[in-house]
């Protein structure tokens, strides 16, 4: 029993908002619907960055599409005073992540960065993760991919290639942030704000998104936490998401 | 690493402490250590394993020229980024930026010289070596030019600037004839000749979007395909959330949504062609409220007068009041910017439109002024590249003596005409009288699968190239491309083709450099030794290379420039300022006196060049009071856009657009691009035919149902999507798709609206006018794939976008961020 215990005891823990806060870093995103065009370029950022395939245009039509980070149209009103808005969705790295306690291999589980992670190797595609999250942003391969020879010269030796079978999703270019780690520990140091910026940030042609440690009061990204316009998606959900939103302002015409 | 905003860019320039005018360098600034001062085919000793390096070029994927960081490992180019030390990008990148290393490593790439052994376009290549290919073409330039008919000579191009253009322009000379064409489908021909007009200036203007507040824009897609969508980006995005709660207000009109009108705070929709009049209304609003007070005004008024808003309301579908609204908005605002572009621009009244529109920020007082539009000076290469810019007009005459024999060769690079010219041009029919068309493009595209001979160019990521942007920033810049890879195939540098078949054809002439990297160092060594700097220049320099920290070289800018705001600002810039002064020392080495301290100041300046993938002169001209000339203002007037064909039988208005993924079509053959969902229909991988939903039920028409698009020039088929913000008598469709040629991924997709527009053109420029032909819809009764990723597209109350009205933050204060703590009852 006392096992069960013990498991129960770490679980609340675990399951406790501000758990992560205890440890060296915690990984977040604001993205600031004010400034977001919905030109799409983190998409293609993301896709190159992270060995994301080309899947193909049959796979899509079976909604079967694997870009990490996607654009959401909503339009709202009708012609002429119509509206689209555009809001990026991409893993939420949620503190109390539903995807992470259904998985029963344990292959999505919370790295003590804060980061919701993916074991790719240990995955056994159940594809329960994907129900369970409520952002759907969870991608699964169906299929094997190719890349045309020699467009596999591009892919990123620090990215792992997916096989069949497997669940994946975004993962705030984890490959970077070690990177950053690693040069933040050979100097003797923590990684400072600005070190690592995944792929969507750093394309990003209006500065929308914004990356940093939410531990450190002082980056930028906890700044932009404090800011009247921040909420989460799905806040009822209490999913804890590191992933905030600015809302998007909307003026009378004037 | 902090990203200079444009602001700090220039007071950078003007903080100058090398020599007044000196030009300057500012090393790159990106966090990645750069360690190669020369690319990776010379030296591969720096080559190792497991470590990425980076090298600095230009994005070539528009004419935007954003300065680009192109990570490699192991001799394969990763992954591109922005150039954070250049003007135009700042470190940011749009998708068809990202998507340049499908470019490089495309499967479709024509790896070697080939020949057409069969009927033309029947695809029979034989490979040949470069020797035996060059020998073809040179042998035949040969001819012609020494029996007197090098005129007969075409080279007809994508657009060239800075040096290249020099290049090409001493090619054409070498081979005697006067041929040189470019040819891009959206040059702004109308802009250009706008700018003209009202300024007398023959630069596009610095559209400063990220002080303005308030930015009106006719039709002009700046967030999407317009000139310089990246730099835009960063423009609206600073002035919407980047200035302390002091956000700037977009507005756009047009009658399609477009990303641009999509991310303004109002979309106002107008009829095509209307743009300039509701400009001139807007303009008589101000001037006869008595927002203008320049000398002037009188003529301004009885210029204006027949464009009262009222008098317009209906011709353009915009009510009076929004019109008397926005301008008085416009005109009590400071800063505020118009803008026109291809929407407005590409109609047969689209010259006088854009003058209109550009004229508000005449009567405006936006000139020259921040967050206004500010005057280019001259770039420092490439004078003489516009004149070459063939408008529509221009080349169906170059058809013309196609089909009359007085071109006898034609050497095509990366333009492909036969794609982007609508088939009323008749240009395939006329290339075809040609009798050898010689191509240096990479792809096997339209124009290429006519070639006798193909001798392959590299792709930008292999190719040496400078560039100067265009729409500059305010002052003058450049970059170096420089090749981050080795090349993959037999291809060769375009240039490199160049200058081999000028030696053979004419070894006496001007032309005498062995390769473009050759050319571009002598050409670069003119700008380094023009910029000899005085001897203090060269003393505050030295202090400054000397002191070597960010304090000390902070002082020394300070004390080189001792303006206010320069020394204020030094601190901050200071980290900068070491950046900038640092590898300035090749600038300031030139020193003309023999006993210089650097002897190979070129070949440091010259690296310094290759590293930090920027160059940049404080050359902010002084603007004095711009006036406009009295007969513009008399003349200046829109009259109503002409229609190719009849509203009877063509009740619909074609919109064909510029997409963000394809362009002008050259997107097409990126797998990545055509898997980016389109920004605003989120369709993959085809083409379609927006319409209004109502119009569409009007109609019977669904979601995907066939259409045959037909027009007085031709019919396409395409499925319908119903897109919420179009105008009922408007349709509008993507550029880009509709290849028969071009590769596995382009080919055969989709379908083309530039092959069925009626050829009108603006008559004072000759550009196509492509949003003046009308349509009718015949429906097929048939359904077509239409693929998009999945999704809802209404919110149905989620409330997964959440919005706030300016002023209102306080009520929104308490739905701040919470978090609802957990409790995980034991079992
Ligand atoms: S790159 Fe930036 S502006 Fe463009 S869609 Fe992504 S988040 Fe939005
Ligand atoms: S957004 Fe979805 S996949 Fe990401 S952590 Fe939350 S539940 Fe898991
Ligand atoms: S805007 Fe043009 S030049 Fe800049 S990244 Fe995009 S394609 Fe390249």
């Amino acid at each position: 029993m006392s096992f069960i215990d013990d498991f129960l005891a770490s679980w609340r823990e675990y399951r406790e908002p501000g758990y992560y806060d205890g440890f060296d870093y915690h990984w977040t995103m604001s993205v600031d619907l004010d400034r977001c065009t919905g030109c799409g370029a983190c998409i293609t950022a993301c896709q190159a960055e992270n060995n994301i395939p080309i899947v193909g245009e049959d796979a899509i039509a079976r909604g079967r599409e694997m870009q990490w980070i996607r654009i959401e149209k909503y339009w709202e009103g009708e012609f002429p005073d119509v509206k689209l808005r555009f809001i990026p969705m991409l893993c939420q790295h949620c503190d109390a992540a539903p995807c992470e306690t259904v998985c029963p291999v344990s292959a999505t589980y919370h790295n003590q960065d804060g980061l919701n992670a993916q074991v790719y190797n240990r995955c056994i595609g159940t594809r329960s993760c994907a129900v369970y999250c409520p952002y759907e942003v969870r991608y699964f391969n169906y299929n094997n991919h190719h890349w045309d020879a020699p467009l596999e010269q591009q892919l990123n030796p620090d990215v792992s290639v997916r096989e069949k079978g497997v669940m994946e999703k975004c993962s705030f270019c984890i490959q970077r942030i070690r990177q950053a780690k690693d040069v933040a520990k050979d100097e003797g140091r923590r990684v400072q704000d600005g070190d690592v910026q995944p792929a969507c940030v750093q394309t990003c042609p209006t500065e929308a998104l914004v990356f940093g440690d939410q531990n450190d009061p002082d980056s930028r990204v906890s700044q932009t936490m404090n800011d009247e316009r921040a909420y989460h998606v799905l806040e009822e959900l209490n999913t804890a998401p590191s992933v905030v939103y600015l809302r998007k302002v909307e003026t009378d015409a004037v | 690493m902090a990203s200079i905003d444009r602001r700090d860019f220039l007071k950078l320039v003007g903080a100058g402490g090398v020599g007044t005018g000196a030009g300057f360098m500012l090393r790159e600034a990106i966090k990645h250590p750069v360690e190669n001062l020369v690319p990776y085919p010379v030296p591969p000793e720096d080559f190792s394993p497991g470590i990425a390096t980076w090298y600095n070029t230009v994005c070539s994927m528009c004419s935007a020229g954003c300065g680009i960081t192109v990570r490699t490992r192991e001799g394969r180019a990763k992954k591109i980024e922005g150039n954070p030390s250049h003007p135009v990008s700042q470190g940011r990148l749009c998708a068809r930026g990202q998507a340049g290393l499908q470019v490089l490593y495309n499967p479709d790439r024509v790896t070697t010289p080939l020949q057409q052994t069969g009927e033309r376009g029947s695809g029979d290549w034989l490979p040949l070596t470069w020797t035996e290919g060059l020998s073809q073409i040179s042998g035949r330039l040969g001819e012609l030019r020494s029996s007197g008919q090098g005129g007969a000579v075409c080279l007809l191009s994508e657009g060239q600037r800075g040096h290249m253009h020099g290049l090409f322009e001493q090619f054409m000379a070498n081979i005697g004839s006067d041929r040189l064409v470019y040819y891009d489908y959206d040059h702004p021909h109308p802009l250009l000749a706008a700018m003209n007009r009202l300024f007398g200036t023959s630069e596009l203007p610095y559209f400063d979007l990220g002080n303005t507040d308030y930015l009106v824009s006719f039709g002009a897609d700046y967030l999407g395909s317009w000139l310089s969508p990246v730099h835009h980006g960063l423009g609206f995005g600073r002035s919407r959330q980047g200035r302390d709660h002091h956000r700037g207000r977009f507005v756009q009109i047009e009658p399609r949504m477009t990303l641009s009108g999509a991310a303004a705070d109002e979309w106002i929709a107008a009829i095509p062609g209307t743009e300039g009049i509701i400009a001139l209304a807007m303009a008589n609003r101000i001037v006869s409220q008595g927002g203008y007070q320049g000398d002037d005004a009188d003529a301004w008024a009885a210029a204006l007068e027949p464009y009262s808003a009222d008098a317009v309301a209906e011709q353009t579908g915009v009510a009076a009041e929004t019109i008397a609204r926005v301008a008085d908005t416009f005109a009590g605002t400071g800063p505020s910017l118009a803008i026109g572009g291809d929407g407005a621009g590409r109609h047969s009244n689209g010259v006088d439109a854009l003058t209109a529109i550009t004229a508000l920020n005449y009567l405006a007082g936006n000139l020259g002024i921040e967050g206004g539009l500010i005057f280019n000076p001259e770039p420092v290469a490439g004078q003489g590249a516009a004149a070459r810019h063939a408008s529509y007009r221009s080349m169906l005459e170059l058809a013309e003596d196609a089909r009359e024999g007085r071109i006898q060769v034609l050497i095509v690079n990366q333009a492909n005409p036969v794609f982007t010219m609508p088939a009323a041009a008749g240009i395939g029919e006329a290339l075809a009288r040609i009798p050898l068309i010689v191509s240096l493009s990479s792809f096997m595209d339209e124009t290429t699968a006519m070639a006798d001979l193909i001798l392959p160019s590299h792709t930008y990521l292999e190719a040496w190239g400078d560039d100067f942007p265009e729409p500059g920033v305010g002052f003058r810049a450049g970059a170096i491309s420089q090749p981050v890879v080795s090349p993959l195939y037999d291809t060769r540098d375009t240039g490199d083709t160049l200058l081999a078949v000028a030696a053979a054809v004419n070894p006496d002439g001007a032309l005498t450099a062995a390769t473009t990297e050759e050319y571009l160092r002598e050409q670069w060594r003119a700008i380094f030794e023009r910029d000899a700097p005085t001897e203090e220049g060269t003393a505050q320099a030295q202090e400054a290379i000397a002191a070597e920290t960010v304090e000390a070289a902070a002082e020394v800018v300070a004390q080189a420039a001792p303006e206010d705001d320069a020394a204020a600002d030094a601190p901050a810039n200071a980290e900068a300022a070491v950046a900038q002064v640092a590898p300035a020392e090749g600038a300031v080495a030139t020193n003309p006196d023999p006993a210089g301290w650097m002897p190979d100041a070129f070949d440091e300046f010259w690296n310094s060049l290759l590293r930090a993938g920027v160059w940049g002169e404080n050359t902010r001209a002084e603007q004095g009071p711009v006036t406009v000339d009295a007969s513009v203002i008399d003349a200046i007037g829109v009259d109503a856009p002409e229609f190719a064909g009849s509203s009877e039988t063509y009740p619909f208005i074609l919109q064909p657009y510029l997409s963000l993924n394809m362009h002008d079509g050259s997107g097409a053959n990126l797998p990545w691009m055509q898997e980016l969902p389109d920004p605003l229909t989120s369709v993959v991988y085809g083409s379609w035919l927006e319409i209004n939903p109502e119009t569409a039920r009007e109609l019977g028409l669904r979601d995907g149902d066939l259409v045959d698009v037909e027009s007085p020039q031709g019919t396409i088929s395409v499925p319908v999507l119903t897109f919420p913000a179009i105008m009922p008598n408007v349709v509008a469709m993507p550029v880009g798709q509709g290849h028969s040629e071009f590769g596995r991924y382009a080919s055969g997709r989709g379908a083309n609206p530039i092959e069925i527009l009626a050829p009108q053109v603006e008559p004072e420029t000759g550009s196509l006018a492509w949003n003046a032909t009308r349509v009718r819809l015949n429906p097929t009764g048939r359904r077509a794939n239409l693929v998009r990723t999945s999704g809802l597209s209404r919110d149905l109350g989620r409330g997964i976008i959440q919005t706030t009205a300016t002023g209102e933050a306080e009520e929104h204060a308490s739905t701040k961020l919470r978090s609802i703590p957990i409790t995980v009852e034991p079992a």
